[in-house]
């Protein structure tokens, strides 16, 4: 006899016995898994589809302005320890300022060839205004307002609001639809 | 004694059973309904579901630990 089989001495005719309420009640389990799940992403979602907790309201110093070169990024923490940002300068000069939080599943994107690249799911955003133009998210990026002072130094102020205007993205998609809403 | 008869029996555990099955079908189709809508950003739906999918996950347990003469077999 197998050790296995002294170890668990299972009757044969008894294996493969399953009853009625045995199956239902591994249904009903199955069905408390798919309820979790939706719990889980319910919960964990939540955090973000409000502003950013006002731990830290006032101004963030992020150094000098100078010392970003265009096409550096630097990231920075501006509500809280949670509330990450990125700092970047645009092949323009211009400096911009954005949550890392992608706005399809919140992974953290990164600057990377002129643009904001989302890892998770290829989201892609542009530089100017946040704007996705590839890949699943279909909001642009919370943008942090800037301020360079009188001494050069740069500090995160605020938030701005959401960007208006057509994305990018729809003007690729259908140029006369993103016309027609410019011109409304 | 009254007791339900044999065939009545079985047809209550059918039921019972079809609709724990039930229940689970409409638990997958409503989770990847609602995943799917998740991925495209339309987070607002995920309170409803949950609490849909709550009560369906609380109908399937009170079939499973509660319905009467859900086991099959000979009664001794």
């Amino acid at each position: 006899m197998a050790f296995w089989r002294r170890s668990f001495p299972v009757d044969l005719a008894e294996e493969g016995r399953f009853s009625r309420r045995e199956f239902a009640r591994f249904l009903a389990l199955v069905s408390a898994g798919f309820t979790a799940g939706l719990g889980w992403l319910w919960w964990r979602k939540k955090p973000l589809d409000g502003p950013a907790p006002a731990t830290g309201s006032g101004p963030v110093p992020l150094g000098l302005a100078a010392d970003l070169k265009p096409g550096q990024s630097r990231l920075f923490t501006f509500r809280g320890p949670q509330d990450r940002c990125i700092l970047l300068r645009t092949p323009l000069g211009e400096l911009r300022a954005y949550r890392q939080a992608c706005t399809h599943l919140g992974c953290a994107v990164r600057f990377r060839n002129d643009e904001l690249v989302c890892p998770c799911h290829e989201g892609v955003f542009e530089i100017e205004h946040g704007f996705p133009i590839q890949g699943p998210p279909t909001r642009p990026l919370s943008r942090v307002a800037l301020e360079v002072r009188a001494d050069g130094t740069l500090w995160a102020v605020g938030d701005l609001p959401a960007p208006a205007g057509p994305s990018p993205r729809a003007s690729l998609a259908c140029p006369l639809q993103a016309r027609r809403e410019e011109v409304a | 004694m009254n007791r339900p008869s044999n065939a009545r029996r079985a047809l209550f555990s059918d039921a019972a059973l079809v609709l724990a099955l039930l229940i689970l079908g409409i638990q997958v189709y409503l989770f990847e309904t609602v995943l799917q809508a998740v991925l495209e950003g339309q987070r607002g739906l995920l309170p409803g579901a949950f609490i849909a999918s709550l009560a369906l996950t609380l109908v399937a347990l009170a079939v499973a630990f509660k319905a009467p003469h859900l086991d099959d077999g000979p009664r001794h």
